[in-house]
């Protein structure tokens, strides 16, 4: 174990990711994970400190679980996942007296709540709507179309159907057609509905601390779902004055304090920046990862740095490198899925494998799978990583993936 | 030796391939870093990728070098975490080769980092905590002479279709070769394959197939004189040369012209350099079945006890039993069954032709036809040169002459292979009588406490249609007796304990022992009233406890078989065959283990001995009481008791008791011995 400093904060880690605990008991804060009880014997094993904790749906018992973490000397809560943000605002509003923090974490986990808030703020935001019931998506679907002057028989603009509280790509449906919404499974609702943008989609991570932005990295989606990469390219980093703004609107609109930030953004053919929806949590798709090849600093340590109390001005200074600037190159990731409906093995496709800005990949074995229709976004089967010093060729190359067997 | 192959079209050129490796040697570091810095709880994930570089390296020009310099940090890094290999001084240079043909091309990449780390320790230029220079060096030394015909680039039908992977394989080891030399290696495989043919086993393929890499190797690359090339001259020499008329290697035909002017006293020279040959090695080189049939149809058939180099014991038989010798030859001594002649002048040694029924027996199978499935099994798994029948006869003969040497071959079938030796060392008339139930009708009967089987009935057991990898005898039998021995397994459920108590005598004969002892309790597993299962086993087999009453006939035994790190691999099928002391004084338990190789090092200084203690062709041994803290089944006498069981010191016990519970049994304490 590092040698831990007395002197800087006592974080606990709410939700069980190894990269995660991996990461922050490098680091040098006193740290606590407190994850569901199946994970204790693992811990126990390999010195890793915790508390078992079963997040189900926030309760009264958060209060519990806040005195206790106050007890043991404790001083903030971090969310890995979706489903502890609420806890640790919960807990954090305890341990920082600041009841406001549990009120702030609510807007994070519910996308319909969010959206209104940053359209009262004046945050530019599509056309969205809530849905209960698969009525109101044909409705919704109906209605937009009808905006769009669309007559009968012409091709559906799609809408983006996301369940209030999934993360990531987990429950976000592009909805064409009345079939699509009947298979809609149940469990989806309530969920947002919203309008399509036709445009480019990124998304932010920003780690905050007083109320500044500390670091702000731009990461580029090349297709959703599929890839990203950081930092982004320079037809997009050319925006990053109005992003900041559009951010800093974000910390007034939710008042946020301290931590991080992740935001998908769309930016219109007509130069407009509309918001997509925030996260108080890290990125799926190992974003952090990327970050962490392209500029060197470690995301999890990052998020230790901005959410813990005593961490001092000069630190994070000295913590955070220079956007775009100190970045060694550019860091890019593939998901990959089965393109067949029968695979027997993988096997990387040659072009890719002899590709210069190639890395590695940690994709499954097949034997470990089976290939399942895709409904929503689903789940890929692994991560290629890609490293490289040109933006275009690395975007280019990443596209060009999709069309590559990786299972055959 | 070079590393390089020509570009030509659609493959890289040399730059390309040099540039990649550099390239990725880049890759490598970043992966290697992030796999040093994460904590031994996250290793797991960051190795793939590691392995993943790795892999592509292997094939580009200057990609091995890159791995070998790296090696030891990729181990210290954790690349091994969490596997076997992370133990090199317990890691075995038998699997190396296989392992760096897997399909999984991970494996392929974890044994070639982990044969460069050996590479660096053994080159003197890092050090690794558990791993010793010269270790190291023996080590990659036996993977290379394991491995030789790779480095020699000759590849067969079945290596060719490997493709990518055994160009891979070859260029790793041919550039271990590189850096360590091969003069060790020769050296290595020389002591092998003595030691391989010490335990003078029914098949000797492969132990022919390596000294004709060693041919082949003194011829292209020579090396200096010395101690090893002596050896490996002697045994290339048996093979290849093994009389004055043969020396050169002439080839057969050439032989045959120079034989048919030799004067008798000339003859009867080369007839004894055959048998000097063939008992020296327990080879038969081809020149010798050509002298053998020579003298048979055209000279004096009075060479022939000369040329198989009869004791007295074979001279009796050869005059009481020329005849039926002649025939045997004739039938089954040929240049595709060589190996028929050292088994038949061990069968004449052994003197069974004097058991009434052998004579009868053998002529029986003189005359025996393999019929429908049997046959195509035979030609499946032996070819079709010469007739399956002549092969079935040569592989009698040698299984008979040799019952030690049968093998299970890569088969989970001990229990078979057990059976069909003690048969051919006790009861060889009644191993041909199933045997010729087997060839004509497809099927073996036999009788489980009066209940009649037949194989034909019965499904397919564990080993399916049986081995083709094994010598004809098993090939032929062991479907039938796996199938057999299954159903006395199957008419046994809802009997309390052991199956093998009642299977054993009925499935082998009446000279098993009809009581039996089991070390744990079969339910449960543990260890069960396990000091008076060691007092037992004391009282019936060590000759100061039991009245120096000898073993009679070979007792099956199960032994609960431990690798060099004392782990539990499994269950096995052994027989003992004598307890005795050898020239030192020392108590040892002589056995015989169907697996292919004896010799093997069982962990925490339990190391079977396959030679130098006193045994036999064929024994494997232990001392008693290392044997014995492996043994979980045995067979004694129901009618005697175990009234010495008491004489027995405590101390005997307890020390067997502690090595079977640091090995095998750690995990077998009944509750009441957990400390």
């Amino acid at each position: 174990m590092t040698d831990k400093n007395p002197d800087k904060g006592y974080v606990a880690i709410l939700g069980w990711s190894l990269n995660a605990i991996d990461a922050i008991d490098r680091f040098d804060r006193r740290y606590v994970v407190v994850a569901p009880p199946w994970a204790e014997e693992y811990c126990v094993q390999n010195d890793i400190p915790f508390l078992p904790w079963d997040f189900d749906r926030l309760n009264e018992r958060s209060y519990e679980l806040a005195h206790r973490l106050e007890e043991m000397g404790v001083d903030v809560a971090i969310p890995i996942f979706e489903e502890t943000v609420e806890w640790a605002g919960a807990i954090n509003a305890v341990l920082l007296k600041n009841p406001r923090l549990l009120g702030q974490a609510m807007l994070f986990r519910d996308k319909s709540l969010m959206k209104r808030r940053a359209q009262l703020g004046g945050i530019r935001v599509g056309v969205f709507e809530e849905a209960h019931d698969r009525g109101d998506v044909i409705r919704f679907l109906k209605r937009v179309n009808q905006t769009l002057l669309k007559l009968d028989g012409d091709v559906n603009d799609p809408i983006h159907f996301k369940a209030f509280d999934k993360s990531g790509t987990a429950g976000h449906r592009v909805v064409r057609t009345p079939e699509d919404v009947d298979n809609i499974p149940d469990d989806e609702f309530p969920a947002l509905l919203e309008s399509h943008l036709d445009g480019w989609e990124f998304a932010v991570e920003a780690w905050i601390k007083n109320r500044k932005i500390q670091f702000l990295n731009i990461s580029e989606y090349v297709t959703l779902g599929y890839s990203v990469f950081v930092p982004a390219t320079p037809e997009l980093e050319q925006h990053r004055a109005r992003i900041t703004e559009q951010i800093e609107k974000l910390i007034e609109t939710f008042d946020i304090d301290f931590g991080f930030i992740h935001p998908e953004y769309f930016l219109t053919s007509d130069n407009t920046l509309y918001f997509g929806e925030v996260a108080y949590r890290p990125p799926g798709f190992n974003a952090l990862e990327l970050i962490e090849r392209a500029y060197g600093f470690n995301g999890y340590q990052g998020l230790v740095v901005a959410f813990d109390p005593k961490t001092t001005q000069d630190e994070l200074d000295a913590f955070f490198p220079t956007p775009v600037e100190d970045a060694k190159g550019y860091a890019g990731c593939f998901g990959v899925y089965p393109r067949r409906r029968v695979v027997s093995r993988l096997e990387v496709p040659e072009e890719t494998a002899n590709h210069p800005f190639f890395e590695f990949h940690e994709l499954s074995d097949p034997r470990e799978q089976k290939v399942a229709k895709r409904s929503a976004f689903g789940t890929h089967w692994g991560l290629a990583y890609f490293f490289g010093d040109n933006p275009h060729e690395l975007r280019d190359l990443l596209k060009k993936q999709e069309e590559l067997d990786y299972y055959v | 030796m070079t590393s390089s192959s020509p570009a030509s079209d659609g493959r890289q050129t040399d730059t390309d391939s040099r540039a990649q490796a550099a390239r990725l040697s880049g890759t490598l570091d970043v992966a290697i870093e992030r796999l040093e810095r994460a904590r031994p709880f996250a290793k797991l994930r960051y190795q793939r990728p590691v392995l993943e570089v790795v892999r592509r390296l292997l094939p580009a020009d200057g990609g091995l070098d890159v791995i070998r310099e790296r090696a030891i940090q990729m181990d210290a890094a954790g690349l091994f975490a969490g596997s076997d290999w992370d133990s090199p001084e317990a890691l075995l240079p038998q699997i190396c080769g296989n392992t760096l043909l897997s399909e999984d091309p991970s494996f392929v990449a974890l044994e070639a980092v982990s044969l460069g780390r050996f590479l660096a320790v053994a080159t003197g230029e890092a050090r690794h905590k558990n791993l010793h220079q010269d270790t190291a060096r023996h080590f990659l030394t036996q993977v290379l002479a394991l491995n030789l015909r790779d480095i020699f680039g000759q590849s067969s039908e079945a290596t060719r279709t490997l493709g990518d992977r055994q160009e891979n394989k070859q260029r790793i080891l041919a550039y271990i070769a590189d850096h360590i030399g091969l003069t060790d290696v020769l050296g290595a495989l020389v002591t092998e394959i003595w030691r391989l043919l010490e335990q003078r086993s029914v098949q000797v393929g492969v132990a022919k197939d390596m000294i004709a890499q060693i041919a082949v190797a003194l011829e292209e690359k020579g090396t200096e004189p010395g101690s090893e090339r002596l050896g490996a001259e002697r045994l290339v020499s048996a093979l290849f040369g093994p009389t004055v008329a043969s020396l050169d290697d002439p080839g057969v035909e050439a032989y045959l012209e120079r034989i048919a002017h030799l004067d008798e006293p000339s003859l009867s020279r080369e007839a004894m350099g055959f048998a000097r040959a063939m008992h020296d090695t327990g080879l038969i080189s081809d020149y010798h079945v050509a002298f053998l049939h020579h003298v048979l149809d055209f000279r004096d058939r009075s060479l022939v006890p000369a040329a198989l180099g009869l004791g007295t014991t074979g001279l009796d038989c050869w005059h009481h039993f020329r005849r039926l010798i002649e025939d045997l030859i004739h039938a089954a001594v040929t240049l595709s069954t060589p190996q028929a002649a050292y088994g038949l002048a061990l069968l004449l040694e052994r003197g069974v032709l004097h058991h009434a029924p052998m004579a009868p027996a053998l002529d029986r199978q003189l005359q025996q036809k393999l019929r429908g499935h049997a046959r195509d099994r035979i030609a499946l798994g032996f070819g079709e040169a010469v007739a399956p029948e002549t092969h079935l006869l040569a592989g009698l003969l040698q299984i008979i002459g040799q019952p030690l040497g049968v093998g299970q071959g890569a088969n989970p079938t001990c229990q078979s292979a057990r059976a069909i030796a003690m048969w051919s060392l006790i009861e060889p008339d009644y191993l041909l009588h199933i045997v010729s139930q087997a060839s004509e009708f497809d099927t073996v009967l036999m009788q489980f406490e009066g209940t009649p089987i037949n194989s034909a009935d019965l499904p397919l057991g564990l080993a399916g249609f049986g081995p083709i990898d094994a010598d004809p005898v098993s090939v032929l039998l062991v479907s039938h007796l796996d199938r057999i021995y299954a159903e006395m397994g199957r008419l046994c459920i809802g009997r309390e304990g052991d199956p093998h108590r009642w299977i054993n005598p009925q499935f082998h004969g009446w000279w098993v022992s009809r009581d039996c002892a089991v070390a744990v309790d079969v339910t449960t597993g543990k260890l069960s009233d396990y000091d008076s299962f060691l007092r037992r086993f004391f009282a019936t087999y060590h000759p100061l406890y039991n009245g120096e009453r000898p073993v009679s006939h070979p007792q099956p035994a199960g032994i609960a078989v431990t690798d060099p790190n004392r782990q539990f691999v499994g269950w096995h099928a052994i027989a003992i065959l004598r307890v005795a002391e050898d020239q030192a004084g020392k108590m040892r338990v002589y056995f015989y283990n169907p697996n292919n190789d004896s010799g093997q090092d069982w962990g925490g200084g339990v190391v079977v001995s396959t030679s130098g203690n006193g045994e036999r062709y064929g024994e494997g041994s232990l001392e008693f009481g290392s044997f014995l803290s492996r043994v979980y089944l045995f067979h004694d006498e129901p009618l005697r008791g175990h009234e010495s069981a008491g004489n027995i010191p405590d101390t005997a016990i307890e020390s067997v008791r502690e090595q079977a519970i640091e090995s095998w049994a750690s995990d077998r304490l009944p509750d009441a011995m957990m400390p």
